[in-house]
């Protein structure tokens, strides 16, 4: 089964574009949305759907590879792999502390309070998804970074 | 094997200007999106005219697919196009005419794919293109550029003056471009960088006439960042700098840098020092850009001397 994927870019990142599409397949395992079998985007469907160069796309996916998280099946394509390791807490962690930082540097600048800043972060994840208006709730990664600069 | 383009020491200067390119060294192997960046007056678009054989050089040579275009009969030529800034295909033509008359000029001349391009992009097939907007008629001579399914595509700031949806088209296009022909190869200038950062394997960067840094985007992703080191609530003390930093600004207890991070070990001793706070960003390319060519007009002022030329890193920078 080919599952519809919404990947993005986020052209103010900074983060490499064959980084941005690892990530956001990590993400979409580690919260279930993909499944081991799945099979996600051939090289050329990617490539063409975000009009990235087809050999990031054939990066990202080498290395997903590499780390065990997809396996090439000669002639059907790419599936994510049985034992997809699943995001570490650490990785978790590393994954939103980079947007968190650059929070914190604009929350400084604007020289907003810290629990206002909490505040807005919890609406904001309550706006998403009402159920996880939570603070014990996981944090639903797929919504994360955006297609911003187009 | 011969690389697809090939410059080495290329010059031309102009009547009444100075030179426009001096000492220019390029070499593009197959299949790669090579993206080529500079301040405005670089020598961008007089190094693609030279390559395209339009302009003949003072000096160095020039071969795409190993033939100078400056004397290729039309069979050589036609694996190559090239759109120019300003180019506007014969205005009083319709696309479909204009389609039917290219026709006889390539080999591999492929009608439905210009249809389809035509259609993805909105541009009409009866209408004479002098009657399309500025960015459409941009987009037709576009359209029958990639029609003829090249092997090797020049463009000069191709998605200058179109809009946020017209760009991202073309970017898709010029994708399918390069899935449709084994080993098309892309040489384009931009101002652009978001667009690179998707699309480029390489990127050189123009300054005074050549070529004075040279890299992939995804390495230069990997190891610059932006260093903010924050001394909250004490003085920075005035013999303070972040090892590898190329620039750096101070305002109050804050410090922020233009840093190669090569190995975090780079900065222990910076996250060392007491009650120091140390974060690192990324930087997309542009923001790279901006930092590194701030005062590169001022010859007063050299360019930053060596953090991107270390032995065995693939970014080669090279000293003007």
């Amino acid at each position: 089964m080919t599952t519809q994927l919404h990947l993005q870019i986020d052209d103010r990142s900074g983060v490499p574009v064959y980084r941005q599409i690892m990530d956001q397949i990590k993400y979409y395992v580690a919260g279930g949305t993909l499944r081991p079998g799945d099979q996600i985007p051939s090289i050329r469907e990617l490539a063409n759907a975000m009009a990235v160069n087809p050999t990031t796309v054939v990066k990202a996916y080498s290395e997903l590879e590499a780390e065990g998280i997809i396996e090439k099946r000669h002639g059907k394509g790419a599936f994510i792999a049985a034992q997809a390791p699943a995001l570490s807490v650490v990785d978790q962690e590393n994954a939103l502390r980079r947007s968190a930082k650059q929070l914190a540097v604009e929350a400084t600048q604007l020289q907003v309070p810290s629990p206002k800043v909490i505040t807005v972060v919890r609406e904001e994840l309550g706006a998403l998804s009402p159920e996880r208006n939570d603070e014990d709730a996981p944090v639903k990664f797929s919504v994360l970074g955006g297609d911003r600069a187009s | 094997m011969e690389p697809v383009i090939h410059c080495h020491q290329l010059s031309k200067s102009f009547r009444f200007k100075t030179v426009a390119v001096n000492g220019f060294d390029l070499n593009i192997p197959a299949g790669e999106v090579y993206g080529l960046i500079g301040r405005n007056g670089a020598g961008k678009t007089t190094a693609l005219k030279l390559m395209m054989g339009l302009l003949r050089p003072d000096g160095g040579e020039t071969r795409i697919l190993g033939r100078n275009l400056w004397n290729a009969t039309r069979a050589e030529r036609q694996r190559v196009v090239y759109v120019s800034q300003g180019q506007h295909a014969p205005g009083w033509m319709t696309l479909r005419e204009l389609g039917r008359y290219a026709e006889h000029f390539y080999d591999q001349w492929d009608g439905d794919l210009m249809r389809e391009h035509a259609r993805r992009w909105d541009l009409p097939m009866d209408l004479a293109v002098n009657k399309f907007s500025g960015g459409n008629q941009r987009l037709a001579s576009l359209c029958l550029a990639l029609a003829s399914r090249p092997e090797v595509l020049l463009l000069d700031e191709p998605a200058a003056g179109l809009d946020p949806i017209a760009r991202r088209e073309l970017n898709s296009c010029l994708i399918d471009a390069l899935l449709r022909v084994e080993g098309c190869t892309l040489l384009l200038s931009t101002h652009l960088l978001g667009d690179l950062e998707r699309l480029a394997t390489r990127t050189g960067i123009m300054d005074r006439g050549r070529i004075i840094a040279e890299g992939s985007v995804e390495e230069w992703q990997r190891t610059m960042r932006r260093v903010q080191v924050v001394f909250p609530g004490s003085e920075v003390p005035p013999d303070f700098a972040i090892p590898g930093a190329i620039r750096t600004t101070r305002l109050g207890p804050v410090v922020t840098a233009l840093v190669r991070v090569i190995h975090d070990s780079q900065l222990l001793e910076v996250r060392s020092m007491p009650g120091v706070r140390v974060n690192l960003f990324p930087l997309t390319l542009e923001e790279l850009f901006v930092d590194w060519f701030r005062d590169s007009t001022d010859d007063a002022l050299p360019v930053p001397a060596s953090p991107l030329g270390q032995p065995g890193l693939s970014v080669a920078w090279k000293q003007t």
